[in-house]
């Protein structure tokens, strides 16, 4: 097949965490400075909440690929939920502890005291609101005996506001919300998107009032926006291949664009 | 994959279905327009003040369906004294026209509860666009431009020399009113690809900010003569129109 103007575009917009694609949103780097001096804090546990498709599963993987640089750095992306294995992938995580058997809290616990490291080692945890209230106790005590620094992720959803929930309430968390991107910042990520991968005339074609529709469509959602942008980009693509007189070149198209969100569902037709 | 035909399809219909409230408040302004002119026909008598005091009564709690009847009433006010004590709230009426309903020509002479009742019958879905949407942090926000880095960007073109990003590099400058930039940029670009309608028209449209509009308009002459560009015509003619009254 032909390579068409639009595939790369496209591909741009797929919905994968890679800490390479990170777009400097202003807000969000200054959450992301915020962030990286919490971690520097000894005690503390940090959280990082927002809705889905905010970004926090984005920000940790910049967080571990920039931090891991200079010390230990552990990223435990897919939750692990028995409260055994959770202890022993720990200790082999972090302190290359290899063992078959379940791991105590005061075994594990002395093992952190055998090994030394220059700062105390940081945990990066994803989607923690899959952790058992008794795991979320574990892991608050094992930051409290120093042994690790723990930076945690979670959903915040419509009916339970997580923030409320008893062990997040305490003093020892450190909490970050992530938001939405307001128009501006929707409209900084997308043309910062395409212009990193050298997508020039398609960051062209994009004006105020394709924004204002893509924004108001996806109420800034990071990841309604990759799905709106990648369906819009296949539609370019299919219509660029089988119906080119159809394309206009000097913005993006209302209709596509709505289309396009039809078939994303954010639009109900 | 996708269905385009199917998509097309769906997307017709969703036009429709937003279309629709639309085309039912200009049949009620075209209805309302047919009677009162009747009315106006048939009916020399002036209206009691009886009447506007009823009004004032129902700009406080509007309804939110007109009746007909009602309608009518309000609408038989060809006395002067009614005109007087609408011209002193304008205003009011005049903000209502954010509501994309195309009835220009008859607006200022609607009375104020029926253009309040007509906005109240609009569906919350075709609110203008201009709403914004963004939600809280408002201030956070105003300097993110400065997020984006377009020195990067120009160091880029100075590498590649890539006409789209050059284009790309004219246009950011000219959205932010730094017209002899957009005019260097534009420049550039013609000159790497001598081709791009949007190209010359920013150079032209940099050269008229910068209050050179002679220079704008032999560019354009001189661009269409190679390119026959429908664009570069129509903005010419603009110009043209503009600067001669
Ligand atoms: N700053 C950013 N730079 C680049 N891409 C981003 C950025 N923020 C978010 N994204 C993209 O948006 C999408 C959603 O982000 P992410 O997966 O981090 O959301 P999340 O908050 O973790 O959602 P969930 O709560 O469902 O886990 C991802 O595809 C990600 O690549
Ligand atoms: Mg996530």
């Amino acid at each position: 097949m032909e390579p068409s103007l639009f595939s790369k575009p496209r591909d741009l917009f797929t919905d994968v965490v890679n800490p390479r694609d990170y777009v400097q949103i202003d807000s969000v780097s200054h959450m992301y400075q915020s962030l990286k001096t919490s971690v520097q804090k000894p005690l503390k546990m940090i959280l990082l909440y927002g809705r889905p498709g905010t970004g926090k599963s984005m920000l940790l993987h910049k967080l571990h690929h920039d931090l891991s640089k200079h010390q230990k750095v552990c990223m435990i992306d897919i939750p692990i939920i028995d409260e055994d294995d959770f202890l022993r992938v720990l200790a082999q995580k972090v302190y290359s502890y290899a063992s078959r058997e379940a791991l105590t809290l005061t075994r594990f616990l002395e093992l952190s005291s055998a090994v030394n490291f220059p700062v105390i080692p940081i945990v990066l945890l994803d989607e923690a609101q899959l952790y058992s209230a008794a795991l979320m106790e574990k892991i608050r005590l094992i930051s409290d005996a120093r042994a690790l620094k723990f930076v945690i992720t979670l959903h915040k959803t419509d009916n339970e506001d997580i923030i409320a929930k008893e062990h997040f309430q305490t003093r020892i968390w450190e909490s970050i919300e992530l938001q939405n991107a307001s128009h501006e910042e929707l409209k900084i990520y997308i043309q910062k998107k395409l212009l990193k991968a050298n997508c020039f005339d398609v960051a062209n074609m994009i004006n105020e009032k394709n924004i204002k529709l893509i924004s108001k469509l996806t109420r800034g959602n990071y990841r309604e926006s990759n799905k709106l942008m990648f369906a819009l980009f296949s539609l370019y693509a299919w219509y660029e291949e089988h119906n080119p007189s159809k394309i206009k070149y000097n913005s993006l198209s209302t209709k596509y664009i709505e289309m396009a969100a039809i078939h994303t569902g954010l639009i109900n037709a | 994959m996708l269905d385009i035909s199917k998509l097309e399809h769906r997307w017709l219909k969703y036009k429709i279905k937003s279309i629709l409230p639309y085309a039912a408040i200009l049949a009620v302004i075209i209805i309302s327009i047919i009677t009162f002119s009747f009315l106006m026909f048939n009916k020399t008598t002036t209206i009691p003040m009886v009447t506007s005091k009823k009004e004032d009564l129902k700009v406080k709690t509007p309804v939110p369906v007109p009746s007909i009847n009602d309608e009518n009433s309000m609408l038989l006010e060809p006395s002067m004294q009614f005109l007087q004590s609408m011209s002193g709230s304008t205003p009011l009426v005049e903000s209502v026209p954010t509501t994309p309903v195309p009835v220009v020509p008859i607006k200022r002479s609607l009375p104020l509860a029926q253009v309040q009742a007509q906005t109240d019958t609009v569906p919350p879905i075709v609110k203008p666009p201009q709403v914004p949407v963004v939600k809280g942090k408002l201030t956070s926000i105003k300097r993110d431009d400065a997020a984006f880095d377009i020195h990067e960007l120009e160091e880029r073109f100075k590498n590649n020399s890539n006409p789209n990003l050059g284009l790309y590099i004219a246009r950011y400058h000219y959205d932010h009113a730094n017209y002899t930039e957009s005019y260097n940029y534009a420049l550039k670009t013609n000159g790497i690809n001598a081709t791009m309608d949007e190209s010359w028209l920013i150079f032209a449209k940099s050269l008229v900010k910068l209050g050179k509009e002679d220079q704008a308009k032999k560019t354009l002459q001189l661009y269409i003569s190679n390119s026959n560009s429908q664009n570069a015509k129509n903005y010419l003619n603009t110009l043209t129109k503009e600067y001669s009254k």
